[in-house]
């Protein structure tokens, strides 16, 4: 008994160590050490969502075309380990952060604890309610993007009929932003009339889950506006499974998935945000603020959203334009 | 005296009365909650939880506790994605195959089994704590997931004609006979575990064990035996979940089933089974899955907030719990 739990404590002891072997290996590249040269951190949300994942890829690839080494890494959406991922950036003496940050409020400190570190962050995607902290805060235009949304959505319902609302995490900036540029726009329109509205929190399932609870209530709805595009995913899963795959469904984002969606005539329209621009316009601004002193830009930048439709959904590639 | 046996009665079917008092209130407040279209909605979503909290009911009899069933119904939903986006690589053959469909079923159901089987292994043989053992085996099967497409969503899994391997989605989609087959599903594993847990000399086992581990090793049963089955048991009800939700949204997303062991651990909890071990039945957790998944489609068709929901949901946790404590004592 006791040698079977030895031989069982050397054999996990086996793995534990291939494993680690496997993951050094798969790391090695971006733990290069590079003699001299200058390094940038480029911090994002959890590279699951291909949103996330292409802004900090595209990011990187610039960093290195400048001639930087690049560090990786994902907060996962918590204050507290990106706040960890900074204090490392900074012990690592990073040239400047590139940051899609965790939270409006709680990463002031973390932006700042860098700048009184020497190093300056450039954040991208999503704002934090302070200024003078960032060197850059280069967003997309959501409130604008919502309403362009909207806006097709008003089209295609022929402005009226009974419509459900698909929001996304109500703790997130952006969901509130982008159903107040929705409203904005719906409101105006008597007959369009909104018979549910839930948080399906950015996540596929729960919005495939919701929308077929809410279509019990309202057979008759002809169309879903959500807040983001894996939730409008979700609701045309569930609307084609209860046999109502004509309800008109916009989405928000401009997701690779979303696209194919709408070339395979399903969801009919999506709101493109610019993200792998906005992550190279970061690097560039960072890289001339490192070599000249200065971004040569405001600090809070806001770049428009496109309409992606089946007539132009040809020209869009990984959040941009092809 | 009667009056204490009243009390016990409504102790011991709280779960029950729970139920009905939460469907009765929402068929009052909602026209619609009470029509056949909102029911058979509402048992698919419920047999999502229903079936991980049937797997997890033995864990937790047996005295353990499974924290990486989460993780595993991600995990399979990939290794289904994978096989049927990329087929079955064979590098030193320099081909790629593309399983049949069944085969993508089998081959995701062992996967999740043999996570089991290793949380099984460690518990039963290395001694490790279930919590432990789970929670490690929780984050490895959700990195694996993330590794196995880079962090990346399959998007299409309905499969290509000239490749033969059409057809997953019927998993999530198809009724036999009016009920979805997810339903039909729940339902055969409910009667199985029913009948295992109460006929079978295995299901004594389990109860010996989670009851006494001493007593039960001493009256000959492989205690260690009985731990790894239930782990590979909870491993593939957890597999089944993942290959349901990836086929319901024809796509497999490595974060999905995140928090999913806590509402699985909540219905059987609501169901009457002890976290120490040794008591509880597969038919009250059945009722505790009803009736999270009644509160929360119940609060979602009358509109409430997300934020109220998280609310009711803890709030009935808690109570049900409380409940039990009563049980305890008066017995």
């Amino acid at each position: 008994m006791v040698r079977a739990a030895r031989t069982s404590v050397v054999a996990l002891v086996c793995v534990v160590t291939s494993v680690l072997a496997a993951a050094c290996v798969s790391c090695s590249h971006t733990t290069d050490p590079g003699s001299g040269q200058k390094r940038v951190a480029i911090i994002t949300p959890s590279h699951d969502n291909p949103f996330f994942k292409a802004e900090a890829e595209a990011a990187a690839e610039q960093a290195r075309t400048l001639g930087y080494e690049v560090l990786v890494n994902s907060h996962d959406d918590d204050a507290n380990k990106q706040d960890q991922l900074i204090d490392v950036a900074i012990a690592r003496k990073v040239s400047a952060i590139i940051l899609d940050n965790a939270g409006a409020d709680a990463s002031i400190a973390a932006v700042n604890k860098a700048k009184a570190a020497g190093v300056p962050s450039i954040l991208i995607d999503r704002e934090i309610n302070a200024t003078g902290a960032a060197a850059g805060q280069i967003v997309s235009n959501n409130y604008q993007g919502a309403t362009l949304g909207a806006e097709e959505f008003v089209r295609l319902m022929g402005e009226k009929g009974a419509y459900i609302e698909l929001v996304g995490r109500e703790s997130d900036t952006n969901a509130s932003v982008r159903s107040r540029g929705y409203h904005d726009v719906l409101d105006k329109y008597p007959d369009l009339k909104m018979v549910g509205r839930q948080s399906a929190n950015w996540d596929q399932r729960e919005a495939f889950q919701k929308t077929e609870t809410m279509i019990q209530g309202n057979r008759t709805i002809k169309g879903v506006i959500a807040g983001n595009d894996t939730m409008a995913l979700g609701a045309m899963a569930a609307l084609k499974a209860a046999g109502m795959a004509d309800v008109i469904v916009v989405g928000f984002d401009g997701s690779p998935d979303a696209i194919a969606s709408i070339k395979a005539k399903e969801i009919r329209a999506t709101v493109l945000q610019p993200a792998a621009a906005i992550a190279r316009m970061a690097v560039d601004q960072a890289h001339r603020l490192i070599t000249s002193g200065s971004t040569g830009q405001p600090e809070k930048q806001a770049v428009d959203c496109e309409l992606v439709t089946l007539a132009n959904a040809d020209q869009f590639g990984v959040f941009a334009r092809k | 005296m009667a009056e204490p046996r009243l009390l016990g009665f409504v102790l011991r079917m709280r779960a029950f009365i729970a139920l009905g008092v939460v469907t009765l209130v929402f068929s009052l407040l909602s026209p619609e909650f009470l029509t056949t279209g909102n029911l058979s909605i509402l048992v698919k979503h419920v047999a999502i939880n229903a079936i991980l909290a049937i797997g997890m009911t033995f864990v937790i009899i047996s005295g353990g506790i499974d924290l990486s069933v989460g993780s595993i119904v991600g995990f399979s939903g990939m290794v289904a994605g994978l096989l049927l986006s990329r087929g079955l690589v064979l590098a030193p053959f320099d081909t790629v195959i593309y399983p049949h469909v069944w085969f993508v079923v089998v081959l995701s159901l062992l996967a999740g089994m043999a996570i089991g089987a290793i949380n099984g292994w460690i518990v039963s043989r290395l001694g490790v704590a279930p919590f432990i053992a789970t929670l490690g085996s929780m984050y490895v099967a959700r990195g694996a997931a993330l590794l196995m497409s880079d962090g990346a969503t399959f998007p299409n899994l309905a499969g290509n004609v000239s490749l033969g391997n059409t057809g997953f989605p019927w998993i999530g989609t198809a009724n036999l006979g009016g009920v979805p087959v997810s339903v039909v599903i729940m339902a055969v594993l409910a009667c199985a575990a029913i009948f295992l847990a109460a006929r079978t000399p295995f299901g004594r086992h389990v109860y010996a064990v989670g009851g006494n581990e001493r007593a039960a090793t001493l009256s000959g049963v492989r205690v260690a035996q009985v731990r790894l089955r239930v782990y590979v048991m909870s491993g593939f009800c957890a597999a089944l979940v993942g290959l349901i939700i990836a086929a319901q949204l024809g796509a497999a997303h490595p974060a999905t089933g995140s928090t999913f062991e806590l509402n699985a651990i909540a219905a059987v909890v609501l169901g009457g089974t002890s976290l120490m071990g040794g008591r509880g039945t597969v038919g009250g957790t059945l009722i505790g899955a009803f009736v999270i998944g009644v509160l929360a489609d119940g609060l979602v068709l009358l509109g409430v907030s997300e934020f109220w929901q998280m609310v009711v949901k803890g709030l009935v946790i808690v109570l049900a719990v409380i409940l039990d404590q009563f049980q305890k004592r008066s017995s």
